[in-house]
């Protein structure tokens, strides 16, 4: 019988692939987690996001007609996102540096290099569950605070030119 | 907490001022299930059941790749998925090739450069080869993935 905490969270999985789509839903399902909605492309992932909550989204990030940046664009910034805080792990076979890079100025939570394991997928999902990271928004991005060891101490140099003013807001 | 000032202002919003994947309670119960080794062995189990279909998966996308000839952008997508799930349905020297071949078309097609044909084909027949290899002979495959690593990164520091 699965362990309780995870058993009424809501997962989206977003994945061309309907092998890998099939393997990710069995691992959330080895975690507890059974409301599980999935599409393939980042278009149809809206249109669900729109009909139904989700606590947790998965998703690929080379699909047509919508990849998993534009999809993470959307929900971090359209003024029709349901939930703009929601955790998104990207999990991508694409792993040099430039499209990693891409999707954390889209504003995925984890990145997730294939192959997939589910150490690896679980360890993604532990680090939001126990260290989620602060919201930043500044011109030209909204998401996950991408600098994620931030020491409170440290009085400079500044290691860039364009290091601001940081006001806390309530959301 | 001001820095610096002047400069555009950045908006921080900690964890406790927006809504959390799960409540205090609920994420130290979910803590406990992700480190159980219950849920290992599930997780283990989801992983073995889905490595069969996995596999067949794999040699549709051999088959593919094959078809490709010369649409390059074809077979492209194939060697993704092959380099995406190989290793996680036990195909690890398939995997490893086809993460070299798709590093190399990324590369090339960035630079600009025109793609060596010899080469695609070299890791095409590779790929097919340790895909249909039925006992993955590792050995023979993990020489043959190395040459063909080796023969990328010689083009590919030519290609600068």
């Amino acid at each position: 019988m699965s362990e309780p905490g995870f058993e009424n969270l809501k997962a989206l999985i977003v994945e061309d692939n309907a092998h890998m789509r099939s393997l990710l839903r069995a691992l959330l399902n080895a975690l507890g987690v059974k409301d599980i909605s999935e599409a393939s492309n980042g278009q149809m992932a809206i249109e669900l996001l729109r009909e139904r909550k989700s606590d947790l989204v998965l998703t690929d990030l080379a699909m047509k007609p919508m990849d998993g940046l534009e999809f993470t664009r959307f929900v971090r910034n359209s003024d029709h996102s349901p939930n703009p805080f929601v955790p998104i792990i990207m999990i991508s076979g694409h792993t040099e540096k430039y499209r990693v890079e891409a999707a954390r100025d889209a504003g995925v939570t984890e990145f997730l290099a294939k192959p997939i394991t589910a150490h690896n997928l679980f360890a993604r999902i532990a680090e939001i569950v126990e260290r989620p990271r602060a919201f930043v928004r500044c011109d030209g991005y909204f998401g996950p605070d991408r600098r994620r060891h931030q020491n409170d101490d440290y009085a400079g140099p500044w290691r860039r030119k364009d290091d601001y003013e940081i006001t806390e807001a309530r959301s | 907490m001001t820095r610096k000032s002047s400069k555009p202002k950045v908006q921080l919003i900690p964890p406790s001022s927006y809504p959390q994947m799960l409540s205090k309670p609920r994420a130290a119960r979910a803590m406990h299930t992700l480190r159980a080794t219950d849920t290992a062995a599930r997780a283990q189990a989801a992983m073995d059941e889905a490595m069969p279909a996995m596999r067949a998966a794999i040699l549709q996308y051999v088959e593919e790749m094959e078809r490709a000839g010369g649409d390059m952008t074809r077979l492209f997508e194939a060697a993704h998925e092959i380099r995406g799930f190989a290793e996680t349905a036990a195909m690890v020297t398939t995997g490893r090739i086809a993460e070299v071949l798709c590093r190399y078309m990324d590369d090339i097609t960035r630079a600009g450069k025109p793609l060596d044909a010899t080469i695609v084909t070299l890791h095409v027949a590779a790929i097919a080869r340790a895909a249909r290899a039925e006992d993955d002979n590792v050995r023979t495959s993990e020489a043959v993935a190395s040459e063909l690593a080796a023969l990328v990164a010689k083009r590919l520091s030519e290609s600068e």
